[in-house]
């Protein structure tokens, strides 16, 4: 692919066509899901993780989703499989490819959100509040943004300067699904909340009415403890465990631990699960037929 | 058969193309011999080679070029297709031709020094030729590219390295010509603390160049292993459990785990001597 010359700004026509174009491409890369927002409707996010803090000019966010854990690896009775199976790389390498691919074939800028983190561990731009926006999905008692069909998606955002047409929110929200709601008239609670109960030692809690989710909380904290084991946070928990012994035996055994072992395969080029607490989207309606295979 | 080898050279590159490569050269394996030492050639890594393959491609987007945030560029990820070029290209030779095909080893695996050079390997296949900026190869239109290669039994119809020298381009010149100096040398000094000199003779080309590689290295690399490795030490020779705890959760270290983690995000982080190199900057300019 080549970078074409810089042409004039396209008509609405030229747009939508240049959109279709661009979504063929992502769903032949894998993706199950994609949308379009509007860069300047990034209000909610704070001043310098905004689209335009990252690209001067940016008037579309671009977000691709898929790569979801597959029915499979849900349906497996090995805990550590969903601990160790990673699959959310794939949307990364898509996303950096849609970038390349809006450069090459409409000669506009395309800024590849990176996936890590900027100082404070803050993400560079939210990439939940971009596929919400995008119409990807809507956000979850639980925390993920939940794509009506699909349920749990990875996604991955290209902020760019070519103005494809924005895509709309979904009609209705995913969540809480029909029978979330039925649940909550009936116990007081959803499937989510059940499993995590912020009351209870865990994350998760809020509040339905009128079918309607009107409040939720959760504790972050408590959730990261749980759900990154593994990773670059078990690392740095297992260094300075290991560093703290005075006994170099004590220091060899928490080193060549199976804990600190699996965190090093989890950070390094395995691209094993960074996740590892899936319990909430386990019992999530949304997607489960998705997640069910013969 | 000088047409059979041409097809198979094209079918090659095609296949290079299609799997993502933004460029493809291919170089005769002994035209390494009269550069490199015994151990570094094409040979050593595979007895009877014949031919190496360069893919090249972009790293950053002209989107993160343009970025005023410089953390952008500092941990944009790559998804270094000229890597995945070069597999497909070797699964195809060994699939469809019968030959042997590998990766070649670009890393090093004793000291700084890789069992093969990219760089050379990018100049005999005739993709760019060396520069004033670290002695990058530029390629003419791109300007500064990502290189991988492999090494194949098959023979291919060489590539030649460039007649013309990419470096300096006619800006740079008539910059030298006038200020005594060039972008990519007015930009990082090595005689104000940068790690570039340089000097051009009376026809325009490069009559001497200066790199100061461990001082780009200890700016360009502050995150991955590099990194990682400094941290380490500041942190197991720290006594104190509480300043050591610190330096674990920093946001340094942190960042130089995630550089090193499955993200793939840049290994380097000073770009400004290609920020101000003309050559490829017209591929950068976008609306």
């Amino acid at each position: 692919m080549t970078v074409s010359a810089a042409a004039s700004a396209p008509t609405a026509d030229e747009a939508t066509a240049a959109r279709d174009r661009l979504a063929a491409t992502m769903e032949r890369g894998g993706a199950l899901a994609w949308g379009v927002a509007d860069a300047d409707a990034f209000d909610e996010a704070p001043e310098g993780f905004r689209p335009g803090d990252l690209l001067p000019g940016a008037r579309r966010v671009v977000v691709v989703g898929g790569s979801p854990p597959r029915a499979a690896d849900w349906a497996s009775p090995v805990h550590e499989h969903l601990e160790t199976m990673g699959t959310s790389d794939r949307i990364n390498s898509l996303g950096l490819k849609t970038a390349k691919f809006i450069e090459a074939e409409f000669g506009y800028y395309a800024l590849f959100v990176p996936p890590g983190v900027r100082k404070g561990n803050r993400p560079f731009l939210s990439v939940a509040l971009a596929a919400e926006l995008a119409g990807c999905g809507s956000r979850s008692l639980a925390g993920p943004v939940l794509h009506p069909e699909y349920g749990l998606l990875f996604y991955s955002a290209i902020i760019t300067t070519y103005p494809f047409p924005v895509t709309p929110p979904p009609a209705e929200p995913a969540c809480p699904a029909p029978a979330c709601v039925e649940m909550w008239e009936a116990e007081g609670a959803t499937p989510c909340t059940r499993v995590c109960p912020l009351g209870d030692g865990g994350c998760l809690d809020g509040r339905i009415e009128d079918g309607r989710l009107v409040e939720r909380r959760y504790d972050a904290a408590r959730c990261t403890s749980r759900v990154y084991t593994h990773w670059i946070p078990g690392f740095q928990k297992g260094l300075e465990l290991a560093l703290d012994q005075d006994d170099p035996e004590a220091r060899k055994m928490v080193l060549y631990s199976s804990h600190f072992t699996k965190t090093l395969w989890s950070m390094t080029y395995a691209a094993q699960s960074q996740g590892q607490c899936w319990e909430c989207m386990r019992v999530c309606p949304v997607g489960a037929e998705f997640r069910q295979k013969a | 058969m000088a047409d059979a080898r041409q097809q198979r050279t094209a079918a090659v590159r095609d296949v290079g193309a299609s799997a993502g490569a933004l460029v493809v050269g291919v170089a005769a394996a002994s035209a390494f011999n009269e550069f490199v030492p015994e151990g570094h050639r094409p040979e050593d890594v595979l007895p009877g080679a014949r031919s190496v393959v360069v893919a090249g491609n972009q790293g950053p987007t002209a989107g993160a070029w343009r970025s005023p945030d410089h953390r952008v560029m500092e941990i944009t990820g790559y998804d270094f297709r000229e890597n995945v070029a070069v597999h497909v290209m070797c699964d195809y030779i060994e699939r469809e031709h019968g030959h042997r095909a590998l990766q070649a080893p670009s890393l090093p695996t004793a000291g700084h020094n890789p069992p093969m050079s990219m760089m050379l390997a990018a100049v005999l296949a005739g993709l760019g030729t060396r520069s004033l900026a670290a002695n990058i190869i530029l390629h003419p239109r791109y300007g500064l590219l990502y290189y991988a290669a492999l090494v194949t039994t098959l023979d291919l119809a060489p590539d030649h390295p460039l007649e013309e020298d990419v470096c300096p381009s006619e800006p740079c010149i008539q910059m030298y010509e006038k200020l005594g100096t060039t972008p990519c040398l007015a930009s990082c000094p090595k005689d104000e603390g940068g790690c570039l000199d340089g000097a051009l003779d009376g026809n325009g080309r490069i009559s001497y160049s200066y790199y100061d590689r461990e001082r780009c290295t200890s700016r360009s690399m502050n995150f991955g292993i590099g990194s990682i490795q400094k941290s380490l030490v500041q942190i197991t020779t720290e006594d104190d459990r509480e300043r050591r705890k610190a330096m674990i959760y920093s946001d340094f270290f942190s960042q130089s785990l995630s550089s090193l983690s499955y993200y793939k995000e840049s290994v380097a982080q000073c770009f400004e001597c290609m920020r101000v190199c003309p050559v490829g900057m017209h591929e950068r300019r976008l609306q």
